[in-house]
Parts: structure tokens; sequence; C-alpha cells
């Protein structure tokens, strides 16, 4: 009996009884894998550690049936655990100062590496009981960066290809990789990145002796927009920083990641803040608060979301280019707002400038006042406005609220 | 959250509405909830809200198990009316395997294939479950059989290690993880039944006592 039409996946809908959706499906079975018994806990445990400050998340990937982004689970340090993160083997030739598997840290963990077969075997089952969206695959570069390269892409394919893996699939472009084997990659998975680590050539010397800034890693990001297409790779090209590691200022990542922004067209980029691992050649390097990569995250998010122009987020730099530990667009706002913005007659854009006030509440200041001028701050707190925040910014009737706490926090 | 176009269905599946309200419902468009600051859309926002967030977070915290090699099933005891909706959702991303989901008094069975989703609404899991097995001929309590052989370690085992290794001591935040893993959805999608695995037995699953 056809009892309907679900409008969100456009699908027909069928009430049957039980025994016929078992009779349906008794030609299905699960793809039958080999065993894997050299996963070991310690392997699986040492070489997921590896990925422990990568930061990823399945996004939203239109394939053919676009993939939503699902958070399965969260760290005790409430970051989402979305993909099955790891790294495809922990040996490395690269001298990165900050690294627990570079061949300069003398704490030398044991070296393990996957086969491509584990790996798929490995997905496939979290995947299959819903622990997982997908894939988030990296590695140390073992001897040579190109052969792991290809064991990585090869996963992928194993996935997709012998498997019909319908998952979200992450891969790292390894600093070096082949134009090839980012082609490859670039067919397979829903996401490439190459992570930049540094802000310029001269930071990433002081923090890796082994990696060319130019050629390994800038060059690598310029192939992946050149190669990419309508079809392949869904989620785009990301990257990722080590804040602090290389002594950079906010600003220099600021300017960076406007280049990757407008040049690269880079979806995203992440922040890590550093912190000295042990045996590392950092280890007795501060750590840096996590409170920058925050402020960091809020300094993208106004460029990328509120469109904020580069020279309105410049003003929330100090003397020395760093953000303090406060909302940069507060600070934006004490530097560019000189007279307090009329809700009944700013622009949107005007409105999005208002601490207090994003891109939705914005929407809801329009539109409510189409209907009726806004008398009072609770009109505004109905329309999800921060009044707390927003009220010293604004002139609601005439009347504009005591500027005192403006300038304090 | 963005307000779809079909917010009614979400709407329809809340555990508080009723004909009166959906009627209600028909002189708003899903713009209009997105931006209104009228009270009663501002009321029916929350609840779309409400049911599609529960969706989303039972896609999220479901966890599924094998039976034979035909049948994927999990526990779900949601409190908006979404248990078909969900069960659809795993029956689509296993296509042609049986998703079975559900609790000690009802369940949802959904099959993708060719397609098209067939479905059935039945009593508590357990039943089903058994009927399905003695369907394929295959035994229903061997909860981990047609899983993959991955030597020493099944699938929760593997889970375990790869979950522990991702945690960064220095970053650790219990409140925002308590946040975003809200107990009320974790009891819902029975995953703290999953973790006390190996304290409970395969009928307090079936039946939701911990």
């Amino acid at each position: 009996m056809r009892i309907g039409y679900n409008p969100l996946r456009q699908l027909a809908i069928w009430m049957v009884t039980l025994d016929k959706i078992a009779h349906l499906a008794e030609d299905c079975r699960f793809d039958s894998l080999g065993p894997a018994a050299s996963v070991t806990p310690e392997k699986l445990s040492l070489l997921g550690e590896g990925t422990r400050h990568d930061v990823c998340a399945s996004t939203y990937s239109p394939r053919e049936t676009p993939l939503p982004g699902i958070c399965h689970s969260f760290t005790q340090d409430g970051r989402c655990v979305s993909l099955f993160k790891t790294l495809y083997t922990n040996h490395c030739s690269h001298h990165c100062n900050y690294c627990t598997n570079a061949t300069n840290c003398s704490h030398k963990a044991k070296t393990f590496s996957y086969t491509p077969e584990e790996l798929a075997s490995i997905t496939l089952s979290l995947y299959r009981s819903n622990y997982i969206e997908g894939l988030f695959l990296s590695s140390g570069a073992g001897r040579n960066e190109d052969d792991i390269m290809e064991k990585m892409v090869e996963t992928a394919c194993q996935l997709r290809q012998k498997h019909g893996f319908r998952g979200y699939i992450h891969l790292k472009i390894l600093p070096g990789a082949s134009h090839a084997h980012i082609q490859e990659a670039m067919e397979l998975a829903d996401r490439v990145s190459i992570n930049l680590e540094a802000s310029t050539a001269t930071h990433m010397s002081e923090m890796c002796a082994t990696k060319n800034y130019e050629n390994d890693i800038l060059q690598r990001q310029r192939y992946i927009r050149d190669m990419s297409t309508a079809v392949n790779l869904p989620a785009g090209q990301t990257t990722q920083l080590v804040v602090g590691a290389g002594g950079e200022s906010d600003e220099e990542i600021f300017k960076r990641i406007i280049y990757e922004y407008k040049e690269i067209g880079l979806r995203r980029a992440y922040y890590s803040a550093f912190c000295p691992q042990e045996g590392t050649h950092f280890e007795r390097k501060e750590a840096q608060p996590q409170w920058r990569e925050h402020r960091l995250y809020q300094m993208d998010w106004l460029y990328r979301v509120y469109h904020f122009q580069p020279c309105e987020i410049r003003r929330a730099f100090d003397e020395n280019g760093f953000l303090q530990n406060n909302d940069p667009k507060m600070a934006i706002a004490r530097e560019f707002m000189d007279s307090p913005v009329d809700p009944n007659v700013a622009t949107s854009r005007e409105l999005l400038r208002v601490p207090g006030i994003g891109p939705k509440s914005a929407q809801r200041i329009v539109a409510l006042r189409q209907r009726q001028t806004i008398l009072s701050k609770s009109e505004l707190a109905a329309a999800g406005v921060r009044i707390k925040r927003a009220a010293p910014f604004l002139k609601i009737n005439g009347w504009r609220d005591s500027t005192l706490e403006m300038w304090s926090d | 959250m963005r307000v779809p176009e079909d917010y009614h269905y979400y709407l329809s599946r809340h555990q508080d509405c009723n004909e009166r309200l959906l009627a209600r419902a028909r002189k708003f468009t899903s713009k209009d909830l997105e931006i209104s600051t009228d009270p009663d859309a501002m009321r029916l926002r929350k609840m779309v809200s409400a049911v599609m967030g529960e969706v989303h977070r039972m896609l999220a915290f479901v966890r599924l198990k094998p039976l034979g090699s035909q049948v994927l099933y999990g526990y779900l005891k949601p409190r908006h009316r979404i248990g078909e909706h969900v069960c659809e959702h795993f029956a689509r991303r296993a296509p042609g395997i049986i998703a079975v989901l559900g609790n000690g008094s009802e369940s949802w069975i959904s099959l993708c294939r060719e397609g098209r989703i067939m479905r059935d609404h039945g009593r508590g899991i357990a039943e089903t479950l058994e009927r399905l097995s003695s369907a394929f001929d295959c035994p229903a309590n061997v909860p981990d059989a047609g899983n993959p052989d991955m030597g020493d370690l099944d699938v929760d085992d593997l889970w375990q290690v790869y979950y522990d290794s991702q945690y960064c001591p220095e970053k650790k935040n219990l409140g925002v993880f308590r946040q975003r893993m809200p107990r009320r959805d974790q009891d819902a999608a029975g995953l703290r039944l999953v973790q006390n695995k190996k304290e409970v037995t395969l009928e307090d699953f079936f039946s939701g006592k911990e």
C-alpha cells in the first residue's frame, strides 16, 4: 500500500508488512571484509592521537545525495567527533619542532602504519554502526611522501570503488605531494587540505627546517585550486595553522588568511593553539592560551560570515598586531561607531556592525520594522538581539542608553 | 536554525501538536516563522526547532548493531513522533539493509531499495527482531554477527579506543561537553545503554531499562 510521499526526500513511501520487507532484503548483504587482526588497541590509539590537534568536522557535502554534517559524539573538551580521524603512519622524515613524530623528537614512540585494507575495514564498521560520518586521513611523511600519499589515495579508492562507500572523506595532502596524487585525491575525497602551519616562510623556517613554504605548501594549494571543478571535491579545500609556534602575530596570520580566502579560494581555515609536547625541540616553549585560538576564530568569522572589510578587522589588533582577550567585534565597534544606530532606519550592514546583533537578528529587525516602528528594547530582544551588548550602540525612539559601559568592560 | 519550507511536517511530529495548532500554522510561511517576532510564530518556531533538534541528535547518537547480515538495529525512544523519520534516514544510509529502531513498546522498520522506501511499524523491538531473525533464519541473540573480523576488537571497543585517543586534556571543558551531549538525548538514543552494555543484558536493552 502506497501511503505517501515524503516531501523532504522525494521518494515514494510504501507501507508494507515486515515479512515483505524481509523478503525484499533477502539478496542483500553487508560487504564482507577480510580479517584485520593486526589492528591493535596500541596502534589505533597512537595513530589516533597523532591527529588530536587536527580540527575537522564533516561538513555539508553536496554529493548526489547531500550529506549533512553530523557530530556523533563530543570529546570531554567539547569538540565534535564526526570522523574517524587518524594518521596513516606516524613515521615521518620531517623536522618539525612542535611535532612528536618529527625525526628530531627525542621521545620517539613506536612507529606504526596501517594498510589501506585495515583503514577501509575500520572506517566501514564504524560508519555502519553510526559512530562516524566518514574518514579523515592524515599522515607522517614516511620515508617518502609520495609513497604515503599513494597509500592514502588507495585507501580512499578502496572505500569508494570497492565498497561503494558514500560517507565523507577528508584527505590531507602531504607537503610536497605530486600533482598526480593530488588530482587522484581530489576525485575521491569530499575535502582535501594541506596544512600551512605557519603564516609566512620565515616563521615556517623557525618551526620546521625541512619544509619549503612556497613550493611544498603554497604551490600545492594552487594545484588544488586550479584542478577544482564543479564535480570533484564538493567540500573544497581547507587549511590549518599552529598558532604561536613560530612566534607570529595575529595580524600576520590575518594577512595570510585573507590571501588564502581571496587567492586560493579556501573554504575555511582552522587554528590550533600551540601546546608544547614532551621531547620535541619546542618542549620548553610557552603554550599559547586557548583564548587566542577562540579570538582568531571570531576574527575569521567576522571576515567570512559577517563580511567585515579587512580594514575594519585590522582595527581590532593592538600596536604589536595581537588580538586582546575580548570580542574583536566589540573592539571594532568601539573604534568605528561614533554615533548610535537607530534600528528603525539603519541598513542591515550597519545593524550587523552592532555587537549583539547577528545576521539573523539583523534580518528580523528589518522585517519587524516594515510592520511597526521599533519602540522598545524588549521588541529587539524578541528579535534575538543581545540587549546588554547592543544597547550602548543603539538609539531607540530617540533615546540612547548610557554610554558609560561602552567604554568599560 | 533555518526553518525549512515544509516545516509543517516537523511541527506535526511535535509531541504537543494537534489539528488546531497545525491550522493556525497555515497562515505562516517558513520565512515568516524565521523572522517574525509575533508570539504565535515564535512559539511555532520553537516547536519546529525542538523537533528538528531531536531528529538531528538522534541521527547522531543512535548506534546500530547488525543482526545477521541484513539487519541493522538500534535503540530509540524519542520525545517527539520522529521514530519513522529517523529510521528512514538509516535505511537510506545503508540501501538494501533493513533498519530497525525501537524500544520496549514500539519499533520502526525501514528498507530503501530501488528508490523506494518501505516501512512498517511494530510492537516492541524484541518481537520485531525475533520475527526478522526467523525470516532470515539467523540467531537473534548474537548481536555482533556479521561484523567484520577486527582481531580481538569489536566495533564498540574500536570506537572506545579511538574516542579516548582524541581527547586533549589541556582543552578540557566539561561544560561544553554536557551542553552538546544532553543527557536527555543520550537516553533517548540509548547511548548510555550502549556504553554500559557490559553490565546490562540484551533484554534490558530492548525494554529500555538500565
